[in-house]
């Protein structure tokens, strides 16, 4: 071969990371034109109900703030049209009706429940969390549109999964108590809970090893009893990250985040090593480690006692749980309208902390369950559409990666919706993307903007598999 | 029932179609896409048809599927199996990238050639090129449609 | 080098499935959701929603008018009044009526009839088409009014009667099950739980005070019934036809003066030697009061018959009523013998009302009922209508609750009971149950309590004996003999109701 095709070679064989203007080519994206335009429509009319039942005659609620959001919408669609990236068309239109249902709740509630000081004004909830959501549609859009190597993500996985345990580290000793746990890190102005950006770090770890060690956790078994696990030392590193995250978090008294994590790593262990027998083991720690935790935490045993039944202690600890289940109950089949629920016990709501933990009970209230279905569907959607990106995916590390990645919106959702309807315990976990929160936005922000740069069909195909040699191992943890 | 209430009731119901209407929207574009991918899932990406083999396996005619990364040699763990004695155990790889294909030789003992020529490293192929590998040489074909 | 493909021959295709598998159970998970969705949306929407600590009807309570509670002549016996907010709370015609139509506060609940029929007062449930037309209305809410059969003059008058005493009076009308009367005494003062101004206060002195004012003994209360438990044991025994009004025993003149032998027990009887020797009959011994032969006749009728015919009539279980009702037994149910009873001794003292036997004041009035409505007993009730402005009135009727005996059997225990009061000798213990003018029927009972204490005051009857109208049970704790304190008051009161004109 002549220097031409060598060269060429050459050339292949390094993975570049492109510029960002390289292979623009504008693109139109009909599927999620469409999509966009009905859920403006929806969105719309919710926004009209909401304003016609808080004043009596018709008009919009707060129709700039809707008209602001739309735009953000209408803006991220057409950059990607511009960008010309074929990425997935679904996935935007969702979590934008997502985010809309999120910005008429925060409008129908009391917006004292939030005040922020801005620029010397002071605002409400609706106004801090459409900027969030605002930030969320920019972050999720340069994202799918700037992305288009996983080079950085690849390669450094024990470098990420450092500076995670590290960020969860720094909060447990300089971070601020809420209501009992410390998730919250303050730096000057801005504060964040970085457990949630664990989350995704933790899922780019897995993805990098599991998918690099795959066949060997798939062939090679060690024996434990009558299993065939496997093999301990690629298994150790593993565990042990997840222990550690783990054991962190449940100091910092968040059941939610641990429950989340340990159902993310055990789907994609089964998913990658396709062993039903880890998924097994990993049950039984689980059962077992429950059963030491609520021996071991009060906290933890009331959290399951208010779980079992609520309505012993309809005043007391089960409080929320109790008033959420009326709150489903009132709604009814067909809801009882947006803005026209939640009836207040002497000028308060009567579910506390409705817009982090209970935005699934007060929507219930409102839209029914004839709604509410909906509402679960749309979070299906985006677990279907992170699946597929999954399956779709060029090699083990963008599928493991994609699949992780919509794992982590869907299990927490799960959590959640589970936790009000009291299919499981409580715990303080939030619904992505209709829960306040900024930092729950913005992370999950970051995950749909990573699963649609994974499912552009244009990008840089991965680099050929490494062969794991045996020693390699022990030279990354040197 | 007065007319605030009906247009009330009017607005909610309104507001529940029009959000399973977006739902219906969304799944019928899902099932599209889940159409078009299964079809283009069971579309081949190219074959390897087997032009020469005197040691027998694989067997001289045959044409082997190729996934977008394929790996050539005698091992048996090999997405093709190349049970000839000039073969290595791992031999070459052969991988769609891009737009195109690509054939890596892994240091093999004897050499991987393309059209007669050996390789270094990594070289591109097209339809119609022809691969040896020991003494089994395979033609890379368009897939079957 | 050494490497092994680091995809294996299957490539992709392990990981796809695995993905699948993942999909299979999130879907599943995601259905557990919607299923549990449907449940507290739809199956337990009605009774979550209409619950006393639902915020919507607590906040209802206070901005809707309660529905009203009349008496049988359309009397007001609750009603609402606003207090300096604007908002509802409750007020009561008397004390007597505390019992019955309870009280409902804003920080102690609900009580009696504000209670049971706490849904319909406020308004919320109703039949699933006014529920679901309850969407479309601009008040989502229509009260009913509730009609009783309760009279609040005959109502005032028993608790007149019973004065400072502690104690309890039922009656009704055994042909349909009506209740008329229904006092407990010592009785409260509920306007001021329901207003908000006094409520914590009173409430706090009733709970402290020794009489339990709160207890509403009519229905609440269990009481020894000692002889009118006797009408229970000739219903057992006639209708089980273990015995016959003929029936006498021989043993019973003699055992009159040394007392009853039964297991190394005495069966002791000392209020008639007016009888003599005389051997008695049914009707005989119902008239005096006579201990040994009722004794004798439960031995012969047996546990199971006494028990079986008891429960009947609604022993060992709550009778269905508009209020809470307590159990009435005849044993304590640990005993082997047949019906629970413990031995012989045990079932000869309950067949005249002592052991381990305990009534409540209701229980007797139902038995009492019995007989008057020829053996059947109608299921007491209070309710007589609701009425609703969407609604329209619905009219509770009567139901029959049990056929406990057949009617010759129930004219037999007529007569017997009629004899107990207007027979020469019954006279002298039940003097002041006769109406005058009319057939009186009924049964006194002195309760021995054991110790020191004076007995419970009892007193069972019905009247006109030949159609009766009216069934009554009136008890005074530790008020004396039977015959003395009760039995005057029930006549009074039933001579009461029948003057003036059902």
């Amino acid at each position: 071969m002549s220097a031409g095709p060598a060269s060429a070679a050459g050339r292949a064989r390094r993975t570049e990371l492109p510029g960002v203007l390289r292979h623009v080519r504008p693109r139109p994206r009909w599927t999620e034109a469409r999509l966009l335009v009905f859920a403006a429509a929806a969105l719309a009319v919710g926004s009209l109900t909401l304003g016609t039942t808080e004043d009596g005659r018709l008009r919009f609620a707060q129709p700039t703030q809707l008209l602001v959001y739309l735009l953000a919408l209408a803006l991220a669609h057409g950059a990607q049209v511009v960008a010309g990236r074929r990425t997935d068309q679904v996935l935007l239109p969702v979590v934008g009706m997502l985010g809309g249902i999120s910005l008429l709740l925060m409008q129908r509630l009391p917006q004292d429940l939030v005040v922020q000081d801005w620029f010397g004004g002071e605002v409400g909830l609706a106004t801090v969390q459409l900027v969030w959501l605002l930030l969320a549609v920019a972050i999720a859009t340069t994202l799918a549109i700037v992305v288009r190597s996983d080079a950085w993500l690849r390669r450094y996985k024990y470098t990420w999964a450092a500076a995670g345990v590290g960020l969860l580290l720094l909060t447990f000793v300089l971070g601020t108590d809420v209501n009992g746990s410390r998730l919250t890190l303050e730096i000057g102005p801005l504060s964040g809970q970085p457990s949630e950006l664990l989350k995704v770090i933790l899922v780019v770890f897995l993805a990098g090893y599991l998918s690099e060690n795959r066949s060997l956790l798939m062939e090679q078994d060690t024996r434990v009893g009558p299993f065939r696990v496997a093999p301990l030392p690629y298994l150790a590193p593993m565990v042990a990250m997840w222990a550690i995250a783990l054991l962190i978090v449940v100091v910092q008294r968040d059941l939610g985040a641990a429950l989340l994590f340990f159902a993310v790593f055990l789907a994609l262990l089964y998913v990658a090593t396709g062993r039903v027998s880890l998924v097994v083991i990993g049950l039984v720690l689980f059962v077992l480690g429950s059963m030491l935790m609520a021996t071991l935490f009060e906290h933890v045993r009331t959290r399951i006692d208010i779980w079992i039944d609520p309505f012993a202690d309809p005043l007391g600890a089960g409080y929320q749980v109790v008033q959420a289940l009326h709150a489903f109950a009132r709604g009814g089949l067909l809801g009882v309208g947006l803005g026209a629920g939640l009836p207040t016990v002497g000028g308060r709501l009567p579910i506390p902390e409705v817009h982090t933990d209970f935005p699934l009970a007060a929507l219930g209230e409102e839209l029914g369950v004839v709604g509410l279905m909906a509402i679960l569907g749309l979070y299906l959607v985006v677990i279907e559409r992170g699946l597929r990106i999954g399956a779709a995916a060029a090699d083990d590390f963008r599928a493991l990666l994609a699949v992780g990645l919509s794992l982590v919106i869907g299990i927490q959702a799960f959590i959640i919706a589970a936790g009000n309807l009291k299919v499981l315990p409580l715990t303080g976990v939030t619904l992505p993307f209709i829960s306040y929160g900024g930092s729950s936005i913005l992370v999950n922000a970051v995950v749909i903007g990573l699963l649609l740069a994974l499912s552009d069909k244009g990008v840089e195909p991965p680099p050929p598999p490494t062969p794991p040699r045996r020693g390699r191992l022990r030279r990354r943890c040197a | 029932m007065d007319g605030a209430l009906a247009l009330l009731w009017l607005l909610r119901l309104l507001f529940l179609f029009l959000l399973y209407l977006f739902l219906y929207r969304v799944v019928r574009a899902l099932l599209h896409d889940l159409r078009t991918a299964t079809h283009e899932a069971t579309a081949e990406l190219g074959r390897l048809v087997v032009v020469a083999s005197p040691a027998g396996e694989p067997v001289a005619g045959t044409a082997l599927s190729l996934d977008a990364i394929t790996s050539l040699g005698r091992d048996v763990n090999n997405s093709i199996v190349i049970d000839d004695p000039f073969a290595s155990a791992e031999h070459a790889i052969l991988t769609f990238r891009g737009r195109g294909w690509y054939l890596e030789d892994l240091e093999s003992t004897n050499g991987t050639y393309v059209n007669g020529t050996r390789i270094e490293a990594v070289a591109p192929i097209t339809f119609g090129d022809e691969i040896q590998i020991g003494q089994v040489r395979l033609r890379l074909e368009r897939a079957r449609r | 080098m050494t490497w092994t493909s680091a995809q294996g021959p299957g490539g992709r295709r392990p990981l796809g499935r695995g993905i699948v598998h993942v999909a299979i159970v999130l879907s599943v998970a995601f259905g557990t959701l919607g299923a549990a969705l449907g449940y507290w949306g739809v199956i337990r929407a009605t009774d979550l929603s209409t619950a006393p600590d639902d915020p919507a009807v607590i906040a209802a309570a206070r901005t809707v008018p309660r529905g009203r509670i009349l008496d049988r002549d359309g009397k007001v016996l609750a009603r609402n009044a606003k207090d300096a907010n604007g908002e509802y709370y409750r007020v009561y015609a008397n004390d007597a009526i505390s019992h019955v139509v309870g009280y409902a506060s804003r920080l102690y609940g609900r009580a009696g009839l504000e209670r049971t029929y706490d849904a319909e007062l406020a308004g919320l449930a109703g039949d699933p088409i006014a529920d679901a037309l309850r969407k479309f209305g601009a008040t989502p809410y229509d009260p009913k009014t509730l009609k009783l059969s309760l009279s609040l003059d005959l109502q005032r008058a028993a608790v007149r009667a019973l004065g400072s005493h502690k104690g309890a009076i039922v009656m009704l009308d055994p042909r349909s099950g009506e209740v008329l009367a229904l006092a407990s005494t010592p009785t409260y003062d509920a306007s001021a739980i329901a207003d908000p101004a006094t409520s914590a206060k009173a409430f706090q002195a009733l709970l402290d005070d020794k009489d339990q004012p709160l207890l509403p003994r009519a229905t609440i209360g269990r009481y020894v019934p000692g002889s009118v438990f006797k009408i229970v044991t000739a219903i057992a025994g006639l209708g089980s036809g273990a015995v016959g009004p003929d029936t006498s025993y021989a043993e019973q003149p003699k055992a009159e003066k040394d007392g009853l032998l039964v297991d190394g027990f005495r069966v002791r009887d000392g209020h008639h030697p007016e009888t003599g020797s005389k051997r008695l009959d049914f009707v005989d011994a119902t008239e005096v009061s006579c201990n040994i032969w009722y004794a004798l006749t439960g031995l012969r009728t047996g546990g199971a018959n006494l028990v079986e015919y008891a429960d009947r009539m609604g022993f060992d279980k709550p009778i269905p009523f508009d209020l809470p009702t307590a159990v009435s037994q005849l044993n304590d149910g640990s005993g082997s013998g047949p019906g629970g009873f413990a031995d012989d001794v045990e079932l000869a003292n309950a067949a005249y009302g002592q052991a381990e036997t305990f009534v409540t004041p209701l229980q007797m009035a139902l038995v009492a009922s019995t007989v008057a409505d020829d053996g059947v007993l109608m299921t007491p009730h209070l309710v007589t209508s609701m009425t609703g402005k969407r609604s329209g009135t619905r009219t509770i009727g009567p139901s029959r609750m049990a056929t406990v005996i057949d009617p010759s059997v129930a004219s037999e225990i007529k007569a017997a009971m009629v004899q107990a009061v207007e027979g020469d000798l019954g006279r002298q213990f039940t003097s002041g149950a006769k109406i005058p003018g009319i057939t009186t029927a009924g049964k006194s009972g002195t309760a021995e309590l054991g110790g020191s204490g004076e007995p419970h005051s009892w007193f069972i009857g019905f009247a006109p004996a030949e159609a009766p109208t009216v069934a009554i049970a009136v008890i005074v704790e530790q008020g004396g003999r039977g015959g003395e304190v009760a039995a005057p008051i029930a006549g009074d009161l039933m001579a009461r109701w029948l003057r003036s004109g059902s």
